[in-house]
């Protein structure tokens, strides 16, 4: 990633925009977007496998993408509003393109409204992968179809051919430091839902065992009294 | 024997209309929420002459809220009367969601007519095309029969349920409004009768994936 960021300080200006040094933010807006929908793309994959095996560990591996697909949507929407209000004057323009990834990332955020409203782990599981695969349709719409619909102030580089060779390279190499930092924190945040259940479960047995307390119950405890 | 689709399919209708002929909940607090909005908006706006887009965006929204506030009761109330455990012990849910979907569907119609005409009236809204109006309006009921159906079947066992339908809903919803206000600014005189047709034709499509995939998403959470 260091060196990702350090070529990006080296490329040349972007001579295709207004303000031509603040287009390198386009070296972490662009991977950003792309690690966003890979995720968000992923996460329904995982959903379809914990329904089909009805395995724990699927419904954690979604959770996990959906969790990295809003972190990374929401980098880009802040680096995209940095970016417009530079080059368009304002952080927010109802651009297509802007509004379309703002709405993908409130379906993604509903995901965990949807989840923290059930304390079963199984229906948890069971209802947040439907949700999943319900939403992937308006995701889809929004992602590949809206911003096609309507003229957009986002910059169609590719097509255009406003890079050169050297911009690529920097977009290339931030994106697979990017997508590697991402697995990493993925795999983490599966592991650390694996260590959260086994932690309820075991709390569950030692609180069924000699305490007739059920887990989950605070319980008092007594505090040292200093004035004595 | 087990009952067939048809009949399991008819008799999950047939009970949702006759609890709702019953209590007239759905029809009063999704009519009379849409009856205040459109007459709100005529209240608000009888000073100036609304645009095509303007007067469809609008329309859209009403139709939208009056939806969400209706449509996922069909699920909700089964858990909160405490039904839904004998309607999983009777029914397949394929039949259970298809029984429901298919009430929603008409309740949501009868909603688009009455909103739709009293819009109309009240806004003076002029219909320049009203084939591309009927395909729009039918477009719509698709889609939100289809989709606010399967959000009120994925929080029907949650734990706030009322407040959680209408934020789950919503951002699956959203989407539906551009291609809808595509669709309904043509009927009420913009230009581009093809480009209006499209999006009526998208939201019937949209209604159906959401009503083909729904018994499927629904079967995996109906009896966990």
């Amino acid at each position: 990633m260091g060196y990702g960021i350090d070529l990006a300080f080296r490329a040349p200006n972007a001579m295709v925009f207004e303000n031509k040094e603040l287009a390198r933010i386009i070296f972490f807006h662009l991977p950003c977007a792309w690690g966003s929908t890979l995720f968000l793309i992923l996460a329904p994959v995982f959903a379809l496998m914990y329904l089909r095996s009805k395995k724990r560990i699927w419904d954690l591996r979604a959770a996990a993408a959906m969790e990295i697909g809003l972190l990374l949507g929401v980098l880009t929407l802040i680096t995209g509003m940095i970016f417009s209000d530079v080059e368009w004057g304002a952080p927010w323009n109802w651009d297509p393109r802007q509004t379309s990834f703002l709405l993908v990332v409130l379906i993604t955020a509903a995901y965990f409204a949807l989840r923290a409203a059930f304390s079963d782990p199984e229906k948890q599981a069971s209802h947040s992968a439907a949700y999943v695969l319900a939403a992937i349709l308006p995701e889809l719409f929004l992602i590949a179809v809206f911003p096609r619909m309507l003229m957009s102030l986002h910059p169609d580089v590719v097509r255009q051919g406003g890079f050169d060779a050297t911009y690529w390279t920097v977009i290339a190499v931030v994106s697979v430091s990017l997508l590697l930092t991402s697995g990493w924190m993925f795999g983490l945040r599966v592991r650390a839902g694996l260590l959260e259940e086994a932690l309820e479960n075991s709390n569950a047995k030692l609180g069924s065992r000699d305490d007739p307390t059920p887990s989950g119950v605070v319980r008092p405890v007594s505090v040292p009294d200093e004035s004595r | 024997m087990p009952d067939s689709w048809s009949n399991e399919i008819g008799a999950v209708f047939r009970k949702e209309i006759q609890s709702e002929l019953r209590s007239k909940s759905g029809l009063i607090t999704s009519g009379l929420f849409g009856i205040v909005s459109v007459v709100a908006i005529a209240f608000a706006t009888w000073t100036v002459k609304l645009t095509p887009t303007v007067a469809a965006g609008l329309f859209w929204i009403t139709l939208l809220f009056s939806s969400m506030i209706s449509l996922p009761r069909a699920f909700t109330v089964e858990e909160e009367l405490g039904t839904g455990d004998l309607l999983r012990l009777m029914a397949r849910p394929h039949s259970v969601f298809w029984g429901k979907v298919l009430f929603n569907l008409i309740l949501v119609a009868v909603t688009a007519v009455v909103l739709g005409t009293l819009f109309l009236v009240l806004a003076q809204i002029h219909v320049a095309n009203v084939g591309v109006l009927i395909v729009s309006l039918l477009g719509s009921c698709f889609a939100l029969g289809g989709g606010v159906t399967l959000s009120g079947a994925l929080v029907a066992q949650a734990a706030n349920r009322n407040a959680l339908s209408a934020a789950i809903a919503l951002p699956l919803l959203v989407p539906l409004t551009a291609i809808g206000v595509s669709a309904l600014r043509v009927a009420f005189g913009d230009p581009g009768v093809a480009a209006g047709i499209q999006a009526a034709i998208g939201l019937v499509c949209y209604g159906v994936v959401s009503v083909a995939i729904g018994p499927y998403l629904f079967a995996a959470v109906w009896k966990t």
